[in-house]
Order: C-alpha cells, then sequence, then structure tokens
C-alpha cells in the first residue's frame, strides 16, 4: 500500500500549532488587581545606639518570645530602648492601618517576626514593606523553611528581592535557651539590615 | 493509517503539553478551554461574567465567574455542572476556615463537598457505593474545578505560596452526595438552612479522613465508642481550644443507630460525651494545653455536640463508616448553598 504523501514543512507546521494554542484561554488572566510598584525603603540611621524599637509579633508560637530575645541584645549590646510591642491580631493578614500608624508613631525601627507558618511568612513581608513605605526603617525574621513564601510575596507586592533575616526552622519547638541563641546568632544581620545603606 | 504531525489527533495531545507547560494543571491533563468553550458553561446561569466570586485580599488576587467558567472546562465538568460549581465555591469560601490563609497553610486541607438534592439524580453525583471516589464524573471534576481556580486564579500554587507539609490524600477531588434513599435522617442540607427536596451544596475543610469498621456488634453504644475512639485520637489536638471531628456513616450504621432510637443530634451528643482525653494523655504525648484555662480533666476533645457534622453516603453492603477531621476550630459554618437550575432548565 502506498501512503499518499503530503509534503508539509515544519516550519509551517509549528506556526500553525502555535497559532491554535493562542486560542486556549489563559486560566490565569483575572481582573487587573492595583498595580503595586516597588516600594521604597526608608533611609537607613546609621547606628542604633538610642532609637526606640518597636516589635510587631504575630500569634504563632514562640514568636514574641524570639522576638524578646531579639530585643534584649539590641538593648544590651547596641543601646536601642523598645518602647513598644504590638501583636497582630491575624496571622495572615497585614497588620492594620492603625497599628501601622501606631508603630510609626512611636519608634525609630521596627523588627517583625516571626514567619514560621505558610500564611505568616507571607503576611510578615507585607507588613515590612508596609511600614518601609510607612518611612519605618524594618527587618522582618522569617524562619528559612519559608522562603519561597517569603519571596513569592516580595514579588507580588512588587519589591523582588526585598532582603529580610532568616533563622533555622523550626522555631516553635525550640526552649527559651534555644531562642536566646537563635535570637543571638541572627541579630548582626538584623542590625546589618536596619543600619545598612536601604538594600535595592 | 499512521498519526503525523499533521493528524488532528496529535495536535489534541499537544494542546494538552501546552497547558501542561504553562503552569495551568495540577499534575493530571486539563481539558483547553476556548471561548466557545467558556461561553457554553456561561450560558448555564444567569450571572455577570466579570462578578468578582473571591479574593485574597492579602495577596491582591480576585476571581470571576468567567474565571470559574474557564477552570470548569479544564477540569472537565458537563457546562450543566457550572451552576453547582458556582454554589460549590460560595459554600467553600464562605467557609470561616477558608478565610484567610487556608489555601496557602502548612495544613493543607482539602474541601470535602457534600451535594443533596435531586440534583444528584441529574447530574450523576455519585451518593452510594464508592463514594469518595474515583470513577464519576461530577463528584471527580466538580471540586478539581475548585482547585485549578485557586491554583490559577489566585494564583496559590504548592511549593511556593502553597506551603502544605504534606496535604491531604483526596485534596480537591472529594465531593460526595449524601445517600438521602437510605438516611434515616433528614438531608444534611436541611441543618444548613435548605429545605429538603432542594439542590443544595455544603462545603467543610478537612484534614483527613479515617474509617471505622465496626459490623461486629448490634449495640449501639459499643458502635459510637469505637466511632468516639477515632474521634478523641491525640494526634488531630493542636494543644489549643479543641479538636474537631465529623462522620459520614455507611447507611448501615445510621440504619443501626437510628433503629436504636438515636436522631442525629443524639448520636452529637453522645460523641461529644465519650470523645474525651484525660489530661495525663494529653500531656503524655506532649500536647498539654497551651490555653489560659487547661480545661476540665477529662478534656471533651469536639467542640461542641452540633459542631460534629454528620452525613450518611455509601452503599448498605457492609458496616463502615469515615471519621473526617475539619481544619480550624469552626468545623462547619452550619450554611449550605442552594444550586439553581441552569437557565436552560430555568426556562424549559
Amino acid at each position: 500500500m502506498t501512503a499518499t504523501v503530503h509534503p508539509t514543512h515544519p516550519e509551517e507546521t509549528a506556526v500553525q500549532d502555535t497559532a491554535v494554542f493562542d486560542r486556549i484561554i489563559d486560566p490565569t488572566v483575572g481582573p487587573p488587581g492595583d498595580a503595586r510598584s516597588r516600594t521604597a525603603l526608608a533611609p537607613r540611621p546609621g547606628d542604633l545606639s538610642g532609637l526606640r524599637l518597636g516589635l510587631l509579633v504575630n500569634t504563632k508560637r514562640n514568636a514574641a518570645e524570639f522576638v524578646e530575645e531579639v530585643t534584649s541584645v539590641l538593648s544590651s549590646q547596641h543601646g536601642m530602648t523598645p518602647v513598644m510591642t504590638r501583636t497582630k491580631p491575624s496571622i495572615v493578614h497585614p497588620a492594620p492601618d492603625e497599628m501601622v500608624a501606631e508603630l510609626r508613631e512611636a519608634c525609630d525601627v521596627v523588627v517583625v517576626g516571626v514567619g514560621d507558618c505558610g500564611s505568616c511568612s507571607a503576611s510578615a513581608i507585607a507588613d515590612g514593606l508596609q511600614l518601609e513605605k510607612a518611612g519605618v526603617p524594618t527587618v522582618v525574621v522569617v524562619s528559612d523553611a519559608f522562603r519561597v513564601s517569603a519571596d513569592a510575596m516580595a514579588e507580588l507586592q512588587g519589591t523582588t528581592g526585598y532582603q529580610y533575616v532568616t533563622t533555622p526552622h523550626p522555631v516553635a519547638n525550640l526552649s527559651r535557651e534555644g531562642l536566646r541563641d537563635r535570637a543571638a546568632a541572627a541579630t548582626p544581620e538584623i542590625v546589618a539590615l536596619l543600619t545598612g545603606p536601604a538594600p535595592r | 493509517m499512521t498519526a503525523t504531525a499533521t493528524d488532528p489527533l496529535a495536535t489534541v495531545r499537544q494542546a494538552i503539553e501546552h497547558c501542561h507547560a504553562q503552569g495551568w494543571t495540577d499534575g493530571l491533563p486539563v481539558v483547553p478551554a476556548t471561548e466557545a468553550d467558556v461561553a457554553e458553561f456561561l450560558a448555564t446561569v444567569d450571572r455577570d461574567p466579570d462578578e468578582v466570586i473571591g479574593t485574597q485580599a492579602h495577596l491582591d488576587r480576585r476571581v470571576t465567574v468567567a474565571q470559574a467558567a474557564v477552570n470548569a472546562v479544564m477540569a472537565g465538568c458537563l457546562p450543566e455542572y457550572f451552576p453547582l460549581v458556582l454554589a460549590a465555591w460560595a459554600a467553600v469560601t464562605g467557609e470561616p476556615a477558608a478565610q484567610g490563609g487556608a489555601w496557602q497553610s502548612t495544613s493543607g486541607p482539602s474541601p470535602m463537598l457534600v451535594v443533596n438534592g435531586p440534583i444528584r439524580q441529574r447530574l450523576g453525583v455519585n451518593y452510594a457505593g464508592g463514594v469518595f471516589g474515583p470513577g464519576f464524573r461530577a463528584n471527580a471534576t466538580v471540586p478539581r474545578a475548585l482547585g485549578l481556580l485557586v491554583r490559577n486564579g489566585f494564583g496559590i500554587r504548592p511549593q511556593q505560596l502553597e506551603q502544605a507539609t504534606q496535604g491531604v490524600p483526596g485534596r480537591w477531588q472529594l465531593c460526595i452526595g449524601e445517600n438521602e434513599e437510605l438516611s434515616p435522617w433528614e438531608p444534611f442540607s436541611v441543618g444548613g438552612g435548605v429545605p429538603a427536596g432542594t439542590d443544595a451544596v455544603s462545603a467543610m475543610l478537612i484534614r483527613d479522613c479515617e474509617y471505622v469498621d465496626n459490623r461486629h456488634t448490634e449495640d449501639p453504644e459499643a458502635l459510637l465508642r469505637d466511632l468516639a475512639d477515632t474521634l478523641a485520637r491525640t494526634g488531630a489536638y493542636l494543644g489549643m481550644k479543641h479538636s474537631t471531628g465529623g462522620l459520614v456513616l455507611g447507611p448501615e450504621h445510621a440504619q443501626q443507630l437510628a433503629a436504636a432510637g438515636f436522631g442525629r443530634a443524639d448520636v452529637q451528643q453522645w460523641l461529644f460525651d465519650a470523645a474525651v482525653r484525660t489530661q495525663a494523655d494529653l500531656r503524655a504525648v506532649g500536647k498539654e494545653s497551651h490555653d489560659a484555662e487547661p480545661g476540665p480533666d477529662p478534656m471533651p476533645m469536639m467542640p461542641s455536640p452540633a459542631e460534629i457534622p454528620i452525613i450518611v453516603a455509601g452503599a448498605a453492603n457492609a458496616a463502615i463508616s469515615m471519621v473526617f477531621r475539619p481544619f480550624g476550630w469552626s468545623t462547619w459554618s452550619g450554611r449550605s448553598v442552594p444550586v439553581p437550575p441552569t437557565a436552560q432548565e430555568a426556562s424549559a
């Protein structure tokens, strides 16, 4: 049996296929969101000594304790004055506007922590960005298991590459001594991000 | 005849591969959606295609009726399933447990949809043997459409914004009809505020399913004790407030209990009273309560009798039931969502 050969040019086939596939509807295209422009970070102080420190914590286990230990190092070794701690009402949603306003009013710099779950790590990044936007130099602490989620949120917020501090996962099961060690280990990087030139 | 590059069937596979390559699928093939397909789905409902039906404000993402239609086509739904897809979406997104970060959670919960009313026969929603699947198109594709909408519409993808540690088997695949025909009690959706005989869907987010096989006793309390044992296991307790639990009773267990005089509320009360753990049990597994008030001893593991949802589904061929575990503290909102007829049915 002789097959009837229809000569085809591969490039023609390819063009035709692409055209067909272009008609497949992209399921990811929704209503236009609020365009998020890149968040410009607040100007950094050269030195932390004498500055008022604010803390923004979530209700994840050991989050407040971790941040307390960081505070202890920042006050004893860097001369900071802790003035305010606020606990987010939701681990998922960024801190409400009133809370951001309070922190901006009372504090020179803020530490946010600890992003140690699927949604709160992303939410902590959003908090860092909204505080920076309000003019408050801020550093966010996230457990290293949630880098991807934190980075994805920074990208969603238009600020790809936003820098934060990581501490090894897990945090929730640490004893107070364990938290103290972790906090001590994270502090140099926290200080660097708070004082250094505003990253990107 | 051999397939060639110009064989139209070869294009079908290429189109499916194209969808995979775009990252639009959950790992299984999807139906590539065209404008004509989507128009056909939208024609079944009297809704504005641009109506926003879901929001993840913290992610700056919204989804519309039209996007739901696209993802329903892709999931393999028939057009006449679309009113159920939209009602199921409303049911899921209306649950307190689905607010906020549920889709990003390390817990990785799955919606479980429960369908009541004549729509089960009309769409072929399975409520009898093998109710948890697979093998029934509506049961398989309706929850999948919701999962694709979360993935594609909200942009919440595994190992990215979605951070499930393990997730739950059957995630986005759990849709069961209630076996109203063999249930001794009123339809589940009546408790959700929709009259019997009206098409309705209810949704919960769940973290697991565990069978209870008890074909061994005529004593209803022995059966209830067996169910309570699974409800009260410590692994599901998070060291705060309480655990959660619900039942998909097989028809035999439901009928056995009803024959002994138990209404649904009686079963709930009995299980609430029996599903307890001593404080010593909780301490022994490192889960002493972290609440300000550690609670009584023994400690009720269920939040309240009314918050133990009980559904009847499956075949009457063995005395087997399923315990499921709602995610979060709210178990079930107690609200079922009516499913309107398709526009075509309504005008017929």
